[in-house]
């Protein structure tokens, strides 16, 4: 997927959303501005914005389905070194296990499981790493440019 | 966010606009699923959707399996490219 980027610098950039469906569109903004800085190409960062905010709507879905009117923050991370773009999410929901995060059977005709496929159709790798405290979930998304 | 809603014989046209992700999807279910129980045939105009994720998609996918059951049918129209490749890529998928 994707096309080619000039992402030739080196970037850090990290924001604090609230765990809230109403934040996915500043999630979007965020991603899309960072995006801007790194010059990459609309198409892949069309589909670079995809995979983020559907990463970020499965914190909202998942890890805070018991606790909807939760006030705590996710932090989305991304990086740029050496042209390799990393996102990371930190969350302290339910902690997620990352045997039962995969997409559903193909010939199961359902919707569910379609933002985790758009996630590993988009990216290079997708990574559950140990949350270190305060947070609980710690996952990882990379893409080489 | 309120979407606009023309009525054409028994077709009813739904333009939805900007952003539809997981914050605007029951709204959009809200508008499009009483026109589908009504056994009017629907159609979606997406050509001012700017971006669409899984829970668009998910909304399609219901609004055609509702329709099946009342036996009408819903259609997209002018699809932006944004949403089509969306769609592109849901169709691996689906």
């Amino acid at each position: 997927m994707g096309g080619s980027s000039i992402a030739q610098m080196n970037h850090n950039e990290k924001k604090a959303f609230l765990v809230k469906t109403s934040s996915l569109k500043d999630v979007r903004s965020f991603c899309r501005e960072v995006f801007e800085k790194l010059e990459i190409d609309q198409n892949l960062k069309d589909e670079l914005v995809l995979a983020i905010a559907e990463a970020a709507q499965n914190i909202v879905k998942h890890a805070y389905k018991d606790n909807p009117s939760s006030n705590d923050i996710m932090v989305v991370e991304v990086s740029c070194v050496d042209n390799k773009l990393k996102i990371a999410f930190y969350d302290r929901g339910t902690p997620v296990d990352p045997e039962k995060v995969k997409h559903r059977e193909l010939d199961n005709i359902r919707p569910g499981g379609l933002g985790t496929f758009f996630i590993q159709e988009i990216m290079d790798a997708v990574e559950f790493k140990d949350g270190k405290k305060p947070w609980i979930n710690h996952l990882v998304l990379t893409k080489q440019l | 966010m309120k979407f606009k809603v023309t009525e054409d014989e028994n077709i009813s046209t739904v333009f939805l606009n900007g952003e539809i992700d997981m914050d605007i999807a029951d709204n959009v279910r809200e508008v499009i699923f009483p026109l589908i129980d009504s056994g009017k045939e629907v159609h979606l105009n997406m050509k001012d959707v700017q971006y669409m994720d899984s829970s668009g998609i998910s909304v399609i996918v219901e609004s055609n399996q509702r329709a099946k059951e009342k036996n009408t049918k819903v259609e997209l129209k002018e699809v932006s490219q944004p949403v089509e490749k969306v769609l592109a890529m849901a169709r691996k998928f689906l």
